[in-house]
């Protein structure tokens, strides 16, 4: 097993800047997850790990060694694409044990580990067979079974789930989750489905455009985001966002208006200094967190909603025209028109500068 | 426009239906009948005698024999086709690897000068091969070429069509591929060889069949650099006895039909892999 260090590492295309300088330690048994909008440079980042692409300058550590210039095959990575990328003219058992027979392997060590790795993903009865007559899952199955094989000392995965249907989406996504219980291994994986990203990952690495945002326990990231853009990004529905200013201070608590809710004043606890009067400001709320209840309140026009079954998203709009979403366990009974007295906890609004950096 | 839309709007009587199909099937027979029938007169000449052919009899005859034996007797059989198969299968070998590997070589490797020397090569499709005979032939006559297969063999190696026919179909061969390849660590030729050849085998066949095609039909330039009769290759020797003072067109029929019998068989052999190639190797 194997740290991964990213630093400074920074990738071009031509004139393009792709990955402008990132800086990530990664620890050995590690599960971490790249998020971020398509395009901001996650498949990028993770391919200069594996060494498919050329690292324009920064070091790359894999288990204490600079990798910068070290053949894929050398870095004891293994990777999972997001096609699979089964070779079509192999059966599964060959496509499993090509690595080790490329490396010259003996054969009963191959015949071993392939059969250890099919037991583990239950391949069993698959394994004669050619890749075209496997279905999606189970192709996915077999490009896992490929990695496993080669006992890396950190796996690569390239948005591995994103061809399958929901619902084997969820069952792989258990899958992967017990394999790395399983296999103690350090897990790089990309995706931009935030449940994947929420329930897998020890560790979220939200980029964009080719920065790190901010790297955190999902939780972290989730209940205290550095900026905007990561309290926009993780969470479903997305959080809420009011613009307003500071018109005062109440001891520690920030007091703001909202432009969109005339005559509303929150008093928002701050730990740091409270900006001054005037200062204009963002106040985050997420749609989870308006309840019956809470000390304050905004009066929100329904316009439409969605039901869940559990849950209802209803969604408004403020005055300003901002909108607004409410998640609510008991909103069978609404309608659309209905005025919601959606509460909340001040203490779980978040406050953000105009330029999307948190004020804590 | 009417036509269409009644058609479509009243269920379509069962005249409407049969008539379209009619012509469609009169229309097929037509063009089948053309490209048949030189085929169906050649195979009925062989077996009537050169007179009767000039006469044009369109009915088996009962030549076939004698004309066999006549040709056996003015032509060194074995050894004319040794030569044409010598260069047919080295040519259409040599073709393959090289404009495959260009093909591979220019989907694969991102470089700025790619496209410009690309179009180069495709640019060179529009150059008659007249404009290069002479030059060529000069070429070959300075190397001391002339009268040998290699002559014949190094033109056609690098075939800007073949190229251009692989790199098409390499865009279908998916890069991740590639990248699995690298991970599991095999070198670039090591990709070429164990797993790009084998997943495109199928345009490898579509290609084997149209190179050895055009190889062992190759007329003209054979004509120009082979002048020995011990190098000369099945078309020459066959076209030679067609422009004899008295050519005798039964015999000429016989070193027809074995001539094309080796593209046949290679066609029919390699039959599905061919229409699979031309509908890309890749699924
Ligand atoms: N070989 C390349 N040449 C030029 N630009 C490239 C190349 N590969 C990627 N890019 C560019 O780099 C940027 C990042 O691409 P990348 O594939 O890493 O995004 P991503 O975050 O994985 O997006 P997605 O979620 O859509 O997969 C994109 O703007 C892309 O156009
Ligand atoms: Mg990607």
């Amino acid at each position: 097993m194997a740290d991964v260090i990213l630093k400074d590492i920074r990738k071009t295309f031509g004139v393009l800047d792709v990955i402008k300088g990132v800086d990530l330690d990664i620890k050995s048994g590690e599960f971490v997850v790249f998020v971020g909008p398509s395009g901001c440079g996650k498949s990028t980042l993770l391919r200069m790990i594996a060494g498919l692409e050329d690292i324009t300058s920064g070091t790359l550590e894999i288990g204490g060694q600079v990798m910068n210039d070290v053949d894929p095959s050398k870095r004891g990575i293994a990777m999972v694409f997001q096609s699979y990328a089964l070779y079509p003219h192999m059966t599964v058992r060959e496509n499993m044990g090509f690595a080790l027979r490329f490396a010259g392997q003996d054969k009963a060590e191959i015949a071993r580990r392939v059969d250890a790795a099919a037991k583990i993903l239950e391949l069993g009865p698959l394994m004669d067979r050619k890749p075209k007559a496997l279905s999606g899952g189970q192709r996915q199955r077999v490009a896992i079974g490929r990695a496993i094989v080669r006992e890396p000392d950190v796996f690569l995965f390239d948005e591995p789930l994103s061809n399958l249907d929901a619902e084997l989406r969820v069952h792989m996504r258990v899958e992967i989750a017990r394999l790395h219980k399983e296999l103690n291994a350090t897990i790089v994986y990309v995706t931009h489905d935030q449940v994947e990203a929420m329930t897998l990952a020890d560790k979220i690495v939200v980029l964009r455009a080719g920065i790190v945002e901010q790297v955190g326990a999902p939780l972290d990231l989730y209940d205290d985001p550095a900026n905007l853009f990561v309290a926009g990004f993780i969470g479903s529905p997305r959080m809420n966002v009011f613009a307003g200013r500071v018109i005062g201070a109440s001891g520690t608590s920030a007091l703001v208006s909202l432009d969109g809710f005339a005559d509303k004043e929150i008093a928002v606890p701050l730990q740091g200094p409270v900006p001054s009067a005037g200062t204009p400001i963002r106040l985050g709320i997420r749609p989870e967190h308006f309840t019956d209840a809470g000390e304050d309140s905004l009066s929100i026009t329904i316009d439409m909603f969605e039901h869940l079954g559990g849950e209802t998203f209803a969604y408004g709009r403020s005055t300003s025209g901002e909108t607004i979403v409410v998640t609510t366990r008991n909103g069978r009974s609404l309608s659309t028109g209905h005025v919601l007295k959606a509460g909340f906890d001040p203490t779980r609004a978040l406050l953000f500068a105009e330029d999307g950096k948190r004020i804590r | 426009m009417t036509a269409i839309s009644t058609s479509r709007a009243v269920p379509a009587s069962r005249a409407s239906r049969v008539l379209p199909r009619a012509a469609t099937y009169v229309a097929l027979s037509v063009a089948a009948f053309v490209s048949v029938f030189p085929f169906i007169w050649m195979m009925i000449s062989s077996t009537n005698t050169s007179i009767d052919i000039i006469k044009g009899k369109a009915t088996f005859g009962r030549a076939f024999s004698n004309n066999v034996a006549n040709f056996f007797a003015q032509v060194d059989v074995p050894l004319v086709f040794w030569n044409s198969a010598k260069v047919a299968i080295l040519a259409t070998l040599l073709t393959i690897a090289v404009s495959s590997l260009a093909g591979y070589g220019f989907e694969m490797f991102r470089s700025k000068m790619r496209d410009r020397i690309y179009s180069l090569v495709l640019l060179t499709l529009m150059v008659p091969f007249a404009a290069l005979m002479i030059p060529l032939f000069m070429m070959m006559g300075k190397a001391g070429l002339i009268n040998t297969h290699i002559a014949i063999l190094l033109p056609t190696v690098a075939s800007a069509f073949i190229i251009f026919y692989f790199r098409q179909a390499t865009k279908a061969f998916p890069t991740e591929l590639r990248d699995a390849a690298k991970v599991d660590g095999l070198k670039e030729w090591q990709i070429f060889l164990y797993i790009y050849v084998p997943v495109m085998r199928s345009t490898y066949a579509a290609a084997f069949v149209i190179v050895f095609m055009m190889n062992w039909n190759n007329y003209l330039w054979p004509l120009i650099v082979l002048q020995s009769n011990d190098t000369k290759t099945i078309t020459l020797v066959v076209s030679s006895l067609a422009s004899a003072y008295y050519p005798d067109f039964g015999v000429v029929m016989i070193g027809t039909i074995l001539a094309t019998l080796p593209t046949l068989l290679v066609f029919f052999v390699m039959q599905r892999q061919f229409v699979a190639g031309m509908l890309g190797s890749v699924k």
